[in-house]
């Protein structure tokens, strides 16, 4: 498990979501095994040790949000509910420990709050994380926090602006060094409509992995297809977007065969687009500015009270419509396809952005960072102006 | 009480006597309900002979059944096999199990023989036992028609009163995919059927939050492809699975020589919408409804029955395997024995079955006639009896389902350390190894499976305690069944304290089948699966499994268990320290 450990550290690393020498893995077979920090490898090892699990990550976040989260919330509170779908599908809610109640009995209270979530958030130390199955999961998991608190305190800023000491000035670091410009300057698209099979597989896999590279996406945050004749060549579902090769499932435009059972929940989606559509490519990803701006609706006096299902609306963000709909059968297949024709963009509400190309995935790719790009730009002039 | 009833229906057959108990509430609690209580229930029984009169047969529901929880209105029958002669549950949906919630039970708790054919019936608070001369030799849709009225049947065929070693217990709508042979139990004890009408409700502790969880259930039902997606069980059923597990080189093909059938598109999901034009059909109350039936009726195969009357008899034709697969369901028959049965007997003559002899061997074999006299005993008893033992492919006596285990080496562990025999719902690997959720592990390495297998172990048997359907876990996962529980119940659980019951029940269940005398020697695969490779082909190898890593993968098993190198409790006392 040693080499699962490493790979999993570096991609933390890699995606910068958390600090270099402060990550740590557990893991257990028929004996347990920690790595990574010291302090931390402890922490796990013991938390671990409690649970019926196989793999544990505790690792410092590289952005304070999560700890600027937890300092804002009441004192009575124990939880925070993330509006994004991610959260509201997988996670529903993620507990927290401050960091002195931590002192007093802290391994002990986290596997408690491991045992009934698969991440929780500890003030002052990080995001401690659990895979039931695999230290993928564990990951896995990890970066759905880390995305989730991201997308929070985003929006917690719009609405409530800063609150504590040296939060300003953090977030201003963020904004200055942490954040990169998105762009797709340096990488090379294969030139359309792809027909071969190999040449499709392959160019799905490069862009896939483009995505994760240039900071437009987590690994395990989108799906992305590519049409070709009588068949639909797309991600399979818990795959990582930047290790597509040998994870793209071949489904036939009629449904002759079920061997597909194993691509993206988000098929039905791709399937549509291409019916309605002149699109001959898919790239679907969450973006985090894009998905907090998704969420802020200025819709007065609304009486809907789940946006992410039943909104029946049609908002414009940039040239970019916005949707309600939820993952998979949930009625994101429905809202996208009829309003993507046009500009070969949609928005998900707290979800995601979908981008379509009609020739190949330069164009799709470049709507992607044009959507993320304006949705950045927007939301700081949003906090700049409240 | 919330959730549970707290009573127990007890009947002693042979004396006739019916009385309701009340049930240990700290025995609800460490044991659920479903599999855990009945498994529980059968501490001091356990090494009786399954036709022994006094082997108790225990039909046992969960606490979330009658609920608004998704996929829950189900049951376990628990009782010790006689095809095995290890402890046996199987899990029951249709209407019956919410019927017998409705009559105000938890459980039934059946002993004893009767003199003469008997139906069991349950009406609200009464209960009474009627003659069944006149229904004894029905098939199953007969039986299940002339009870109709009195409310939902769990009954038995020829099969089981002519105590075929993998005779079903079937429950009217079309639900009867048991292992094990409890209809040979059943009809051992001259009970051709249990029917039951109740409409009592479930006391709920806070139904707004039961609502909220319902919620999330369902977005995560619609959010996986392989439950509710555009080709998922939901739509297809379980023959989804067909293309799947043939296009992985995993499909058991002539009694397991090869892995690959390049006929079985012929039966697939696809192929059956078209030549059936399916409708939907399924369990009370639930949203996938992977059941499918022909217009007029009819029930079609699942994905198990359609490969072993397939691929590993050699047979494509379509029609032929629906012809089976209903023989199967009037007889009361496990699909999946019989015809892993037939093909281990086929491999045996050099000769198998063809699709024109199905219908005449599975109703010899119902009726234990001519072949099927052989035959009713089950593909081990039929390897011995040719003389060539190694021709059974089963562990434990269970016959393998249809998943090969060189393609899937989880798998492979989870048939051996499964406590009812070869069985893949135990430990469901197929969840990881192949439809990739919740997520995806390398199917041709045993590095961790030894770990993710006793998980996944001791979380399906608390699923199958809570009685949840199993397909459910490809999209939900405990965390939103314990918030169900929870808020049914009003005591608190999570997903670490349902496994820690569920670890409770897998080590019970371990524990009587070591007092019946096994041990690691039937922890092991049929000796082809180490011997020869599968069938490799598009970019896949499928070598044998290396034996000395299984074995190495398997001690660790145990270790993790706290078993010995023997698979063995080194505390003969574990039973009595247990609740």
């Amino acid at each position: 498990m040693y080499d699962q450990i490493a790979k999993y550290t570096n991609k933390l690393i890699a995606d910068r979501s958390a600090v270099h020498g402060w990550v740590a893995f557990a893991a257990q077979d028929d004996r347990l095994l920690t790595s990574g920090e010291p302090q931390l490898a402890r922490l796990a090892g013991d938390v671990l040790g409690r649970l019926d699990a196989l793999g544990l990550v505790a690792a410092r976040p590289s952005l304070p949000f999560a700890d600027f989260i937890v300092q804002r919330t009441s004192a009575d509170e124990s939880f925070i509910i993330p509006r994004d779908t991610e959260t509201r599908t997988f996670l529903h809610d993620i507990p927290f420990i401050r960091s002195d109640e931590f002192a007093t009995d802290g391994p002990k209270l986290l596997a408690r709050l491991l045992g009934n979530r698969k991440g929780v958030i500890v003030e002052g130390v990080g995001i401690v994380a659990v895979g039931a199955v695999t230290v993928e999961q564990a990951y896995i998991n990890y970066s759905s926090v880390f995305h989730a608190t991201f997308v929070k305190y985003l929006q917690d800023l719009l609405t409530g602006g800063f609150l504590l000491d040296g939060e300003r000035e953090a977030f201003d670091g963020f904004r200055n060094d942490w954040l990169r410009p998105l762009g797709a300057e340096g990488l090379r698209f294969r030139s359309g409509p792809l027909t071969e099979p190999a040449v499709i597989l392959s160019e799905v896999a490069t862009v896939g992995r483009y995505t994760v590279e240039c900071g437009l996406v987590d690994s395990f945050f989108g799906n992305i297809s590519c049409r070709s004749d009588d068949m639909i060549y797309i991600s399979q579902t818990a795959a990582s977007l930047d290790e597509l090769d040998g994870c793209i499932d071949p489904v036939p435009f009629a449904a002759t065969s079920t061997t597909g059972i194993t691509a993206s929940s988000e098929l039905a989606a791709h399937r549509r687009i291409y019916e309605t559509t002149d699109a001959r490519v898919i790239l679907h990803g969450h973006p985090k500015f894009s998905v907090v701006m998704s969420m802020q609706c200025e819709r007065e006096d609304c009486e809907i009270t789940d946006c992410w299902r039943d909104c029946p609306h049609v908002r414009v963000l940039g040239e970019t419509p916005v949707v309600a709909g939820e993952i998979g059968a949930g009625g994101l297949a429905k809202r996208v396809p009829p309003v993507i024709g046009e500009s070969g963009r949609a928005l998900v509400y707290g979800h995601g952005v979908f981008t379509t190309g009609r020739q190949d995935f330069a164009e799709a790719f470049q709507s992607m960072v044009e959507v993320e790009n304006w949705c950045r730009h927007e939301y700081f002039r949003r906090l700049a102006e409240r | 009480m919330y959730g549970w009833t707290g009573k127990i229906l007890k009947v002693d057959l042979t004396t006739g006597r019916i009385w309701r108990e009340s049930l240990p509430v700290e025995l609800i609690h460490a044991y659920l309900g479903g599999r855990g209580l009945g498994v529980r229930l059968m501490r001091g029984f356990h090494t009786l002979d399954p036709f022994a009169p006094d082997m108790p047969l225990i039909f046992s529901v969960g606490p979330l059944c009658g609920t608004a929880a998704p996929t829950t209105a189900r049951l376990a029958v628990v009782s010790r096999s006689p095809l095995t002669g290890t402890i046996c549950d199987c899990s029951y949906g249709g209407h019956f199990p919410w019927r017998l919630k409705g009559a105000g039970l938890d459980a039934l708790f059946i002993t004893g023989a009767s003199s003469q054919p008997v139906v069991l019936s349950i009406r609200g608070d009464k209960a009474e036992l009627v003659p069944a001369d006149a229904l004894w030799g029905n098939t199953v849709p007969e039986t299940i028609a002339s009870l109709a009225d009195a409310g939902s049947v769990a009954a038995i065929g020829p099969a089981g009163e002519n105590g075929v070693l993998f005779a079903n217990i079937m429950m009217g709508e079309g639900n009867g995919s048991g292992r094990g042979g409890l209809g040979a139990v059943m009809g051992r004890k001259r009970l051709k059927a249990v029917v039951v009408n109740g409409d009592r409700t479930v006391l709920i502790a806070d139904r707004q939050r039961i609502e909220h969880a319902c919620h999330d259930v369902m977005r995560l039902f619609r959010a996986s492809p392989i439950i509710f997606g555009e080709l998922g069980i939901a739509e297809y059923g379980t023959p989804a699975l067909v293309d799947l597990v043939n296009q992985r080189r995993m499909v058991p093909t002539e009694n397991f020589r090869r892995t690959f059938f390049t006929e079985s598109r012929n039966y697939s999901g696809p192929a059956i919408r078209r030549e059936y034009g399916t409708q939907k059909g399924g369990c009370y109350g639930c949203p996938i409804q992977c059941l499918k039936m022909t217009p007029r009726g009819e029930y079609l195969p699942e994905y198990e029955a359609l490969s072993h009357f397939g691929a590993l008899n050699g047979i494509s034709n379509l029609s032929a395997i629906v012809r089976a697969n209903t023989i199967c369901n009037e007889l009361g028959l496990d699909a999946v024995s019989a015809g892993a049965t037939l093909s281990a007997w086929g491999e045996g003559r050099g000769r198998f079955p063809t699709a024109d002899e199905l219908p005449g061997l599975l109703t010899d074999i119902g009726h234990r006639r001519e072949d099927g006299a052989l035959l009713a005993l089950g593909s081990r008893r039929v390897a011995e009896q040719l003389g060539n033992p190694d021709l059974s492919m089963s562990v434990k006596s269970l016959e393998l389902p249809a998943y090969d285990p060189r393609g899937a080496y989880g798998m492979a562990l989870a048939y051996c350390t499964s406590n009812r025999g070869g069985c893949h719902l135990r430990a469901y690997p197929l969840s990881h190894e192949i439809l990739r959720k919740p997520v995806a592990t390398d199917r041709f390495s045993f590095s961790g499976k030894a770990r993710i297998i006793k998980i996944a172990e001791d979380t399906n048997a608390a699923v199958d305690s809570l009685m949840a359907c199993t397909f459910s876990f490809l999209g939900a996962t405990l965390e939103e069944y314990a918030e169900l529980l929870s808020a049914t119940t009003g005591f608190e659980y999570s997903p670490q304290s349902l496994r820690e019951i569920g670890e409770r029940t897998y080590l019970t269940e371990r524990f009587y089948n070591c007092a019946n005398g096994f041990s690691v020697a039937d922890d092991r695969l049929p000796e082809r699966f180490y011997a020869e490779p599968g069938s490799s082909g598009d970019g896949i190898e499928v070598p044998a499994i290396d034996r000395a890593r299984f074995d190495e993968e398997l001690q660790k098993y145990y270790r993790i268990r706290g078993l010995t190198p023997q698979g063995t409790f080194a505390d003969p006392g574990y039973l009595e320290k247990s609740p």
